[in-house]
């Protein structure tokens, strides 16, 4: 003990015991704030009590219990009890001392056979306990081993996993079609760039109407939800898909038939014929090459004969469009040509083709056609309308396709 | 001492067994209950060796008109509760303790639910009962809890020098001998709320921080397996060789153990009286034990008593103190002695007698 502790005086006049548990507390306070007793001692005695009663026995603990067992077992040692030789019947008691004198030396024969039998048994479950205990050794050691090894290869194969997934992420980023992420919302990209839900009413009206008696309307893409719209103004019982679920929700709220879907994916689990008309506004200018004539043949089996198809996209055949509408959307894949897609259609099995012309560049964008009437002007202005017609032409062309 | 009250004044027990100390109480009381009238004893389960004393409970039939029932409440037992709902004599309750289930629950929720059950005919028997009668001043206040009134402390009826004027197993003491001293010796079953596990705590710390050698032995039954598997599994892993599960052990055994121990320890909370502490007085062995339950007014001032709040390393601290200072070892056991001589002094036989008389 230190000489700065507390001491209790054991050979003077005994102290009271609340002096004494006074001076005890004193001491047990100096040990822990000297460190003697270590920070939390008695709460780490008790967890480890708790964690003792809240589990099964530890094999340690059932090997301790069964070498005891086993010790015990060898220990045990069998004895002759004296044969009670008294008896109440007169002369019984020398009958007994007789028939034990008798008996004593077989007796004391088997009880060494017993004896030895039984030692025979204890050092033999002795050997199972060792032989069990050393076998439980070498698996333990054994399947630590494979754990260790198969947690090495995990590791391993989650790190290329882990890569493949950041290479996976990064070709997907790079494949046309495969849409862009992005984090403004679409809504405000197509108010900014394609005018009010109005404008776009008032554009699409006429493509509308080409649709009445072709129910029921499939609207793949239909972004704000304008030309279901139309078609329920019309009478037309229509239903639009889109891939992004807010739009889905607002076109629901607005009353309208959606769902989340993709064209390609949507499209393939409708029934043959189950359609009266198919619509696609600038849609097909996102789609890849492949899923472009994926659309067109799905579109011929689903549309039932007499039914109808009108897809508007960007018309490529005008050069205003790539200085102005094509590229501004960065989502946008390719574009279709005119003649490519009305082939496709005509191939499909559709009935009849035809092109229309739309969304005209503004007469001042043009180039201004000369005045006069002599040779020299009509030479110029043939020459500034075959420009116009390049330079200037439609920025959109629809297809209207009869099935 | 009275006149022959003409009343039949019978006991009623859960079980009757050879050396049971409730089992004494009432062949004592029934011995004194004689005097005054006929008394007998009935309980649900009896020893055979106590055939001819205790009556099972089933041939209960009264020979006279006005019978009091003398019950003695320790443990929860539906048979019993039922007979005494159906009788119409008044009882007298002599609560024991019933242990909460609580410190039950992790180890035998069956065994858990029997003693809240056993709590709970207690409380259902208040109606009913026109006397109580508590063993100690703790359990008067576990009964007042209860709703009961007027509850009468009497302290159990025993021969305290039972033990020591036995003759002790000499195998045992040769064994003690062996046995590295200083010998602590505690005495009771093995139950979660005798906390055997905070005496092998405290051997952990007088063991690895006060360096002190010697050994404990805990002697009791082990009824309750999980519980005795835990407390093995404790020692095994603070890896105290020094610590014996000792088990039970006949009386020659305990008296060997007594007279050969240094100390009496006992880190129990909850004991409606707590006998073996007595016999360690007796013996005239120092103790050291938290001031729990019935403990303190059980010892008096004859025992180390440590608040009941405090942990393990104040108890390690005692017990080092105790076996090193000579003053205070004798100065407990002269307390002891004292405290035994004060006991004997009282008759607590007759003030029992008396309170039931006083009802009758």
């Amino acid at each position: 003990m230190a000489d700065d502790q507390p001491a209790s005086s054991p050979d003077q006049t005994p102290p009271s015991l609340e002096q004494l548990l006074v001076t005890l507390r004193g001491r047990v306070e100096h040990r822990r704030q000297s460190g003697e007793y270590p920070p939390g001692l008695e709460a780490e005695m008790e967890s480890h009590f708790e964690r003792i009663t809240g589990r099964p026995p530890t094999p340690s603990f059932l090997l301790a219990e069964l070498e005891a067992a086993v010790a015990e077992l060898g220990a045990f040692a069998y004895v002759r009890d004296p044969l009670p030789l008294t008896s109440r019947v007169p002369g019984g008691s020398a009958l007994h001392r007789l028939v034990s004198k008798g008996v004593g030396r077989q007796i004391q024969g088997v009880l060494l056979q017993a004896q030895a039998q039984s030692q025979a048994v204890a050092r033999t479950i002795a050997l199972m306990a060792s032989a069990t205990n050393m076998l439980a050794d070498a698996y333990d050691k054994r399947v630590i081993q494979q754990l260790d090894d198969l947690q090495v290869r995990l590791a391993e194969e989650q790190g290329r996993v882990q890569e493949l997934l950041v290479r996976l992420a990064d070709v997907a980023a790079r494949v046309p079609g495969a849409g862009v992420d992005t984090w403004y919302e679409l809504d405000a990209f197509n108010a900014h760039f394609r005018g009010g839900a109005d404008d776009i009413s008032m554009r699409y009206d006429d493509l509308a109407q080409r649709f009445v008696g072709c129910a029921p309307v499939l609207d793949v893409g239909f972004g704000r939800g304008e030309f279901l719209e139309l078609l329920r103004d019309l009478g037309v019982d229509a239903r639009g898909i889109e891939s992004d679920a807010r739009l889905v929700e607002w076109a629901r709220s607005r009353g309208l038939q959606a769902d989340v879907g993709r064209a390609v994916e949507y499209m393939s689990r409708l029934d043959y014929g189950s359609l009266g008309g198919l619509v696609m506004i600038q849609v097909i200018e996102h789609l890849s090459p492949q899923h472009v004539i994926d659309v067109v043949r799905l579109a011929g089996e689903i549309v039932r004969p007499g039914g109808r198809v009108i897809i508007e996209t960007v018309n490529p055949t005008s050069l205003y469009t790539y200085a102005h509408a094509l590229w501004v959307d960065p989502d946008h894949v390719r574009p279709v040509h005119p003649s490519y897609l009305g082939f496709l259609f005509g191939e499909a099995g559709f009935a009849s083709v035809e092109r229309v012309d739309r969304s005209p560049v503004p007469a001042d964008e043009s180039l201004e056609l000369l005045p006069g009437d002599d040779d020299m002007s009509k030479r110029l202005n043939a020459n500034f309308e075959r420009i116009n017609g390049l330079l200037y032409g439609p920025q959109d062309y629809a297809i209207v396709a009869t099935r | 001492m009275t006149e022959p009250c003409g009343v039949g004044l019978h006991q009623v027990l859960a079980s009757a067994s050879p050396g049971d100390a409730i089992t004494d109480l009432a062949l004592g009381t029934r011995d004194l209950l004689r005097r005054v009238g006929p008394s007998e004893i009935y309980a649900r389960h009896v020893a055979p060796a106590l055939a001819d004393e205790v009556l099972a409970l089933e041939r209960y039939r009264p020979p006279h008109a006005r019978n009091l029932l003398i019950v003695h409440a320790s443990i929860g037992q539906s048979e019993v509760h039922e007979f005494l709902t159906y009788r119409r004599e008044p009882l007298v309750l002599v609560y024991h303790n019933v242990t909460p289930g609580r410190y039950f629950e992790p180890y035998d929720t069956v065994f858990a639910d029997l003693l809240e059950v056993g709590r709970r005919e207690v409380e259902r028997l208040l109606p009913r009962v026109v006397l109580a009668i508590a063993d100690s001043r703790y359990n008067a206040r576990d009964l007042e809890a209860m709703g009961y009134r007027d509850v009468r402390v009497v302290p159990p009826v025993m021969n305290l020098r039972r033990l020591t004027g036995q003759t002790p197993s000499d195998a045992t003491l040769r064994h003690l001998e062996t046995v590295p001293g200083p010998i602590l010796l505690s005495v009771g079953q093995l139950l979660p709320h005798k906390r055997p596990d905070f005496l092998v705590e405290m051997m952990h710390v007088a063991g690895t921080y006060l360096g002190m050698r010697g050994t404990l032995m805990l002697v009791g039954h082990q009824r309750l397996e999980r519980y005795a598997r835990a407390i093995k599994e404790q020692i095994l892993e603070l890896n105290l060789s020094n610590v014996h599960l000792v088990g039970p052990v006949g009386e020659a055994e305990l008296v060997a153990l007594f007279r050969s121990a240094d100390a009496i320890v006992t880190a129990s909370e909850h004991e409606g009286f707590c006998l073996p502490l007595l016999e360690a007085m007796a013996f005239e062995k120092p103790i050291i034990a938290r001031a729990c339950a019935a403990v303190p007014e059980t010892v008096g001032d004859a025992a180390f008593l440590l608040p009941a709040e405090q942990g393990p390393v104040l108890f390690a601290e005692a017990v080092a103190e105790t076996l090193s200072n000579e003053s205070v070892r004798r100065q407990l056991v002269a307390a002891g002695r004292r405290r035994i001589d004060e006991l004997e002094r009282r008759p607590p036989n007759l003030s029992f007698v008396e309170s039931l008389l006083e009802v009758v």
